[in-house]
């Protein structure tokens, strides 16, 4: 019997995932353990290894198309397997003809319904264009949460409560026509990733209410200890902390006083959460990801220095798990060392603030009746309103400064 | 007795489906002497599914008539006796063994009526024990409904409950045109309230059985008990099924089928009928021709048999019909992710 190959469920809550690649194509020769397809959630790209040795027969699955966890995507033909067609994996039908023993041959008894292939039309229900039709609404315009991105009541009624108050006209106004002669260009669509990131900033920016506040900080202190710290891990064996590190450190010591920055949205509800999980945003190949340093509360420097490593180099060879790329309880971004003076961020909901740092230069500054030259950097706190007040946001950006300007003070 | 005793009593009374299907061949002929039974082992043997128990030693040999293993000789003999002004009640031991009566059903009972131009008619009763989960394996759990739905002229019914046996078999009696009416096997022993005078449920009326807001059930017989228990469940998690016991398969009542979608958005058909072909797919094209297409929020969802025979094997046998946790799935997945 050919193997099965189906699409694995690689994280909890997972129901669906899309095969970003295939590694193989039909008739190619496995072997047990070689990757086959790389497969999307909606938290990462993940290699899937094969299930046997043999011939790749029968790809079913197209890449981009969202797919049900356990679906058949291929067989794997196993030495002197004949390379004939297995019956369709008709849900019931086929596991009844199989376990009465029907020849595999044979064509199945009920009729299955091609897979419709990935169009670019659009999708929506019978309600849902109704609705749309009574409000003059351009169904194009609302994000589809259904199954293929399908649109529903419940999206359109979301769109028109959330819409602007603008004319239909203006709605309904299309996008420019290509022109002929415009120079050329090229269409790429949106890689599993590059869509989740998508949707959850869209997200986020359309349902967060964010507000920013900067702080301008000394980083005199913070500069000469991570100097010494760089010395006192070279000496334990530690890799060399940076910056970034140094920030989630302090960020997840003073997160400890400040719950609600450290909280998510849910529903109507803050969740407070008692781990402080620091998500840091990092690129790889073009992609945003953002691995998690879980526990960060709990760890000491060489720890987190270590655990930022390790989350560096998985991130790089691909080798992170969902779990390892989600479920933060806080953000940092650090745009420093690509000259960013300072920035604002977008919320990783559901959380509720996200920490973007410029970086440090030298300004001259007011000390003690002289002006000084002081290495500087902006701190910018994206917030949601919802759940975080403006004071609650500035005493956070108050303690940081303190513990970056006096990091002795942590102790 | 004054009458509201007599309605005082009648209200706690529980008998079983097939007390209550016996109960209403009993008041039948006691009223009509044109009323009689005709089958295999109906008589002395008090039927295959103990369905007409004593009424032999009630009512006779003459009119309680078990018949040689004819099926095509009982349905022709029943046909000649109903154009002739009699009432017969006919009982297919299996319903599956109906194959062997067809040419008298279809080609005759159904047309006759339309034939003669309306000088005659045929106003006979044929009851069927059908479906599976007796282990009674291919030839003998079939649940065949749908064929005859396919015929104008018959009249088809499915009654879930005791109260229902009783009052859409009576109706049928009084019905001068042919109705079948197929008994699940597994729903014989199964109790609930039955009025002890003759009461008539009407043919081709559904019943809403629970109200809901965020889905539609629509199921017949064991499957509208089953689709009953699963919204008892599914309220349990915080979705609201409405659930529709169609009663009557042909003439189907469309009209609260429409209305309950109208409300809920998303149709979910449950039949134990093999799925390709069947009602769910009748139900779903009403659906989708009437105007309430503009008013679904989600794919039409069929939950139906295997496209297998019944096999004996108990497991399988399950699994080749929807089952309640089958209905919770569909109707779940359909309300939470648009897609059962």
């Amino acid at each position: 019997m050919p193997i099965e190959v189906i699409l694995p469920k690689v994280d909890m809550d997972m129901e669906t995932g899309t095969i970003e690649a295939w590694h193989v194509k039909e008739g190619d020769l496995v072997r047990q353990g070689d990757t086959i397809f790389e497969i999307g959630t909606n938290k990462a790209v993940m290699e899937v290894e094969a299930p046997a040795s043999g011939a790749i027969r029968n790809i079913k699955a197209e890449t981009g198309v969202p797919i049900s966890v356990g679906t058949p995507v291929a067989w794997i033909y196993l030495d002197g397997e004949a390379a004939t067609t297995p019956s369709e994996p008709a849900a019931a039908a086929a596991t009844v003809a199989a376990a009465t023993s029907l020849p595999k041959t044979e064509s199945p008894v009920a009729p299955v319904i091609a897979a419709v292939p990935n169009s670019s039309g659009l999708r929506a229900t019978p309600l849902a264009r109704r609705i749309a039709r009574q409000n003059g609404l351009d169904l194009k315009t609302v994000a589809g949460t259904g199954p293929r991105g399908r649109v529903g009541e419940a999206d359109v009624k979301r769109h028109l409560e959330e819409r602007p108050r603008c004319t239909p006209a203006q709605e309904a106004r299309p996008a420019p026509a290509p022109s002929a002669s415009a120079p050329e260009s090229r269409l790429q669509p949106f890689s599993a990733i590059r869509r989740i990131v998508a949707n959850r900033l869209s997200e986020s920016m359309r349902t967060a209410p964010h507000f920013y506040l900067t702080s301008e900080i000394e980083m005199s202190a913070a500069r000469d200890l991570l100097g010494r710290l760089a010395r006192r891990h070279e000496r334990i064996g530690a890799p060399k902390p940076s910056l970034t590190v140094l920030i989630a450190r302090v960020a997840a010591r003073i997160l400890r006083d400040h719950p609600v920055i450290n909280a998510s949205t849910e529903g109507e509800a803050t969740r407070f959460h008692d781990s402080i999980d620091i998500g840091i945003a990092m690129e790889r190949d073009g992609d945003l990801v953002v691995p998690v340093l879980r526990d960060a509360g709990g760890m000491d420097m060489p720890a987190m220095t270590r655990e930022f490593a390790r989350l560096r180099e998985g991130m790089a060879k691909r080798t992170l798990t969902p779990a390892e790329l989600g479920g933060g309880t806080f953000t940092i971004s650090n745009l420093g060392m690509y000259g960013v003076d300072s920035f604002t961020a977008i919320i990783n909901p559901p959380q509720g603030a996200i920490l973007a740092v410029g970086r440090t230069v030298d300004k001259p500054v007011g000390r003690e009746g002289q002006i000084v030259l002081r290495p500087m950097a902006n701190f910018t706190l994206s917030s949601d309103h919802r759940i975080v007040d403006g004071v609650a946001a500035a005493r956070f950006m108050a303690d940081l400064r303190e513990a970056l300007e006096n990091p002795e003070l942590l102790l | 007795m004054p009458s509201d005793t007599l309605e005082a009593v009648s209200e706690i009374r529980e008998l079983s489906y097939a007390e209550a299907v016996r109960e209403a061949l009993g008041q039948a002929m006691e009223v009509d002497e044109r009323v009689f039974l005709f089958g295999e082992d109906v008589g002395v043997y008090g039927g295959a599914f103990g369905v007409s128990g004593d009424l032999v030693h009630r009512f006779g040999t003459e009119r309680v008539i078990d018949t040689p293993i004819s099926e095509l000789g009982i349905a022709g003999a029943a046909v000649g006796a109903a154009i002739t002004g009699m009432r017969p009640v006919l009982e297919i031991q299996f319903s599956d063994f109906v194959t062997l009566a067809m040419e008298q059903l279809v080609n005759q009972a159904a047309k006759i009526r339309f034939m003669f131009g309306g000088k005659a008619s045929v106003p006979m009763v044929v009851r069927l024990p059908g479906g599976s989960g007796t282990g009674a394996a291919a030839q003998h759990s079939q649940s065949l409904e749908a064929w005859f739905a396919h015929v104008p002229g018959l009249k088809v019914l499915q009654p879930s409950t005791p109260h229902d046996a009783k009052g859409m078999l009576l109706a049928a009696i009084d019905d001068p045109n042919p109705v079948l009416i197929f008994e699940h096997k597994l729903l014989y022993k199964t109790k609930g309230h039955v009025p002890a005078e003759a009461y008539r449920v009407p043919i081709g009326k559904a019943a809403i059985r629970r109200e809901g807001t965020d889905v539609t059930i629509v199921g017949s017989s064991i499957m509208a008990r089953k689709a009953e228990a699963a919204a008892e469940r599914l309220a349990t998690d915080g979705i609201s099924a409405e659930v529709i016991d169609l009663r009557s398969i042909r003439p189907i009542d469309f009209t609260t089928i429409a209305e309950s979608v109208r409300k809920t958005h998303r149709l979910l058909v449950v039949y134990e009928g093999v799925k390709t072909m069947g009602i769910g797919a009748e139900i779903s094209a009403m659906i989708a021709e009437s105007e309430v297409f503009d008013f679904l929020d989600a794919p039409i969802i069929r939950l139906g048999g295997a496209d297998a025979p019944i096999p004996y094997n108990p497991v399988l046998e399950k699994a080749a019909v929807p089952q309640e946790d089958d209905i919770v799935t569909a109707a779940s997945n359909l309300v939470r992710h648009g897609e059962a």
